[in-house]
């Protein structure tokens, strides 16, 4: 990185820090306007997520299918394939290990072949959408958003169903074996090996686009088909093969949950992961490796909101919906800064 | 039933004149003082080269563009166009050569979107008497439009009667055709002759926009050429034939190969002696697809040298881009085949690239870059598949930057460094990515379209050299473009395209009429 550059990147970290803040100040306004302390629900917040180890370790357990469906939606979005149905690839992930889980597989074999039918479901459900794209022309915003609502339902007689626990009781699974559950980390808090597996796709992830023939492909696909089929890219089997990772991603996700933190398959329960992945990844700029505090970012306010809201009257933890909204926007804001200025930037020439 | 909309003008006055009009954009002088008038009831032809002038002309007369400098006469009395719908509504109506159409309404619908506004009360759709009056022009010209089909289902023919229809209202005293015939078949084109003929005896003045030399003689009365912006040579079809009309079109003079020619052009000619194998051999054809706007290619046959630039002329439109894909690897020919060194290769981009077929495509930003990529990565795409380059799966990108900073100066391409994204560059800097990649390993053959499209006379002058040395260093160069200056400039042989068809290949000392007459369609012997 030379002189120039490492200018460069110090003026945008901060124009980012100005927009942020900016963002921050609106906030505060808000909450000032309520009659309470922005500072305190500042403090509130960092207690609930950071506060004590436990809090901390459940911040991180929320991050982790943040982590991973942020991935799979910054790989597609690179691609230029607006993939917003991590939602159901997560859920047909956690589908699939569920029944890997409780099958009479041999004790050693329970858990891989959990991750893997997870990862694998996910793929199959996006490479759906990435089908219909490429064979039918459906636009993969509109069909991978619909079969999220189709993975829902399919969750819902699932539980009822085939994968209905042997009591048939109520509508969950029968819990997983110790051999198919992921180890936990800390002993006393909820993190499990899970969050490290995360992690190391996040690395892999991006040496995947910076290093490989592959991740080459998919980048120049994003940004410009047109020069990549010229250049005798095979544009279609980089398409299918984007969606393809990125379910994987996502249903690992859903794997992930169900063998590290939920132990069982229930309704309900993903609060929207693969939604706000696609916020995660947004913020992150689409690059593997901001997605880690990105996701870290929104993990941290899952934690926090409900702490907010039992210390400081008259707060609720909407508020952290509020900064959700602020974050984004202080970055659409940034975004469209820099933009504007390397198009003057272009147009001196 | 209609009366003829006829507000005759006494025969001295004439229905529109264009005076002294000067249109600048920017330091570029696209109309230069440019005298043009049409009478009511005379067909009127203007004719010239692509970037002649004529569309910026016809857009000053619709209102679509104000001149920078000279007047506009609407029968005697000034008059200031700010907008589309003041030329309307000053009986000034334009048919497109790109159908303004919406494909998924019906033909009612699209002629209620232009309909007038004084139709109709504010809340009312004015259907009915829109239709009408439409109605009644058709009937009159013997016209049987489907009113409620969906206009995109449609023939381009009917489309185009549609669109006649939009331009049409009650007082239209002039129509403006931009090239009519471009899209039309054989059969359609004398069924809009006829209808541009009764639109003049009706009264109208018709300014028919062409470069199809036949189709002027046979409609228009008198003709205006412009060439570079300025009238070269006022006539009528009788006073002139195609070659004197062929002459004005594309002109005597060279200034443009005065101004670049470091060199002066190959008297040496073709490079082959008689019994070598061709480096590059063409022979195939490609059939019109249904629903795309795509050419016909018919029998285009023809055999390449190393060593050899041979260029293909012709107006835009007439086949340039189907051919350029057809030897990229990018289109299936319906029948026939690009040999290299006497071998057929399979039809896919990759496969001609890795045989040593260098591209340097007509549309630089869309296909020739990734524009948000940097200088390395575009580079990159001509050769991230070579063993030198990859372990693996793995992309060596320190060898890879290493090779874009060595083309980087090779080509010099004016940026930053390796890491620059091509979307920072100016047009002319792009264009060298484009060539570096394209020529970075010495290509046995080069396709290249419109090289120099868009650039300034320096960067023009950098695409000739890299277009000479890479022949003299042995490849076999096709030059698709549609100035044929840069052809004359470059090239060992030319043949000259239109509609598909060779009509002609012939050494580039050949005469200026000459090639008027092949780019017009007027087919030479030899």
């Amino acid at each position: 990185m030379n002189a120039r550059s490492a200018a460069e990147t110090l003026r945008s970290a901060g124009l980012l820090a100005v927009c942020l803040s900016g963002g921050l100040f609106a906030l505060a306004l808000v909450i000032l306007l309520v009659g309470a302390s922005p500072l305190s629900v500042a403090a509130a917040l960092w207690q609930g997520a950071f506060g004590s180890p436990y809090n901390a370790a459940d911040t991180l357990v929320q991050t982790v299918p943040l982590l991973l469906t942020g991935l799979a939606v910054a790989l597609s979005f690179r691609c230029q394939l607006f993939n917003i149905g991590a939602e159901g690839q997560l859920l047909v992930g956690a589908m699939a290990a569920t029944w890997a889980g409780t099958s009479p597989l041999p004790a050693p074999l329970l858990l891989p072949m959990a991750l893997l039918a997870g990862a694998g479901a996910g793929a199959l459900w996006s490479g759906i959408a990435g089908l219909l794209r490429l064979y039918r022309g459906v636009q993969e915003v509109l069909s991978s958003l619909l079969l999220n609502f189709v993975a829902i339902q399919m969750l819902a007689w699932m539980v009822r169903g085939p994968l209905q626990e042997a009591e048939k009781a109520f509508p969950q699974s029968d819990p997983l074996l110790i051999p198919a559950r992921l180890s936990l980390l800390i002993p006393g808090t909820r993190l499990h090996s899970g969050a490290v597996l995360a992690l190391l796709l996040a690395v892999v992830v991006w040496a995947y686009l910076r290093w490989t023939v592959g991740g080459f492909a998919l980048r120049v696909v994003g940004a410009g088909p047109a020069a990549a089929e010229a250049a005798g890219i095979p544009v279609r089997r980089t398409m299918i093969e984007t969606f393809l990772l990125s379910g994987a991603l996502s249903g690992l996700a859903g794997a992930i949950q169900v063998t590290g933190v939920l132990y069982r398959l229930s309704e309900g329960f993903s609060p929207g992961y693969g939604y706000t992945a696609i916020a995660v990844a947004l913020i992150a700029n689409l690059s593997p490796l901001s997605v880690i505090p990105s996701a870290l970012f929104f993990g941290a306010l899952t934690t926090g909101g409900p702490a907010v809201q039992q210390s400081i009257p008259g707060v609720s933890s909407v508020v952290v919906q509020v900064l959700q909204a602020v974050a984004l926007f202080s970055l659409l804001a940034y975004a469209r800064v820099r933009e504007r200025q390397s198009q003057t930037a272009g147009g001196v020439r | 039933m209609h009366p003829t909309p006829s507000v005759q003008t006494p025969p001295s006055v004439p229905l529109l004149a264009a005076e002294q009009i000067v249109k600048r954009f920017g330091a570029f002088v696209a109309l230069d003082h440019v005298d043009f008038e049409i009478r009511s009831g005379e067909i009127h032809a203007l004719l010239g080269e692509n970037g002649a002038g004529k569309s910026t002309l016809m857009n000053i007369l619709s209102g679509l563009l104000r001149p920078t400098e000279g007047r506009i006469l609407l029968d005697g009395t000034a008059v200031r166009f700010s907008s589309p719908s003041d030329a309307e509504r000053a009986g000034i109506g334009m048919v497109h050569q790109h159908f303004l159409l919406v494909p998924t309404l019906t033909v009612r619908e699209n002629l209620l979107l232009s309909a007038e506004r004084s139709f109709g009360g504010p809340l009312s759709y004015p259907l009915q008497r829109t239709v009408e009056q439409a109605r009644a022009v058709a009937d009159r010209l013997g016209w049987n439009i489907p009113w409620d089909s969906l206009a995109g289902r449609l023939p381009v023919g009917t489309q185009q009667r549609i669109e006649i229809l939009k331009a049409l209202r009650g007082e239209t005293r002039l129509l403006i055709f931009d090239e009519p015939t471009a899209v039309l078949t054989p059969t359609e084109t004398p069924e809009l002759f006829d209808t541009i003929r009764r639109l003049a005896e009706e009264g109208r003045g018709i300014v028919f926009i062409s470069h199809k030399l036949n189709e002027v003689r046979d409609l228009a009365g008198r003709v205006t050429v412009l060439r570079r912006g300025k009238v070269v040579f006022r006539t009528t079809t009788d006073a002139t034939d195609a070659t004197g009309l062929a002459r004005a079109m594309v002109g005597e003079d060279s200034e443009a190969a005065l101004l670049l020619n470091a060199s002066p052009p190959d008297s040496s000619g073709r490079r082959t002696t008689t019994g070598e194998a061709p480096r590059l051999s063409v022979d195939l054809s490609l059939g019109p697809e249904l629903g795309q706007h795509r050419n016909r290619l018919t029998e285009i046959r023809f055999d390449v040298a190393a060593g050899e630039i041979f260029g293909i002329a012709g107006v835009d439109g007439n086949g340039q881009g189907e051919l350029a894909d057809c030897l990229s690897g990018l289109q299936r020919p319906d029948r026939g085949a690009v040999l290299l060194d006497g071998v057929s290769l399979p039809v896919a981009p990759a496969a001609f690239r890795r045989n040593g077929i260098a591209i340097i495509p007509a549309d630089r930003q869309r296909r020739g870059l990734a524009l948000p990529m940097s200088i390395t990565e575009n580079v990159a795409l001509g050769a991230y598949d070579k063993a030198e380059y990859r372990r693996g799966p793995i992309l060596l990108w320190p060898a890879l930057t290493r090779r874009a900073a060595g083309l980087i100066a090779r080509f010099d391409i004016r940026a930053s460094g390796p890491d620059a994204l091509t979307r920072s560059l100016s047009g002319g800097n792009q264009q060298k990515v484009v060539i570096a990649r394209a020529l970075a390993d010495t290509p046995r053959a080069v396709i290249a379209v419109n090289p120099t499209r868009g650039l300034d006379v320096g960067a023009i002058a950098f695409v000739y050299d890299a277009l000479r040395r890479a022949r003299d260093e042995g490849a076999a160069i096709v030059l698709i473009s549609t100035e044929l200056e840069e052809i004359l400039t470059l090239a060992d042989r030319v043949a000259v395209l239109y509609e598909g068809r060779i009509t002609g290949i012939v050494p580039p000392t050949t005469s200026r009429e000459t090639f008027g007459l092949l780019m017009g369609g007027q087919g030479v012997a030899g």
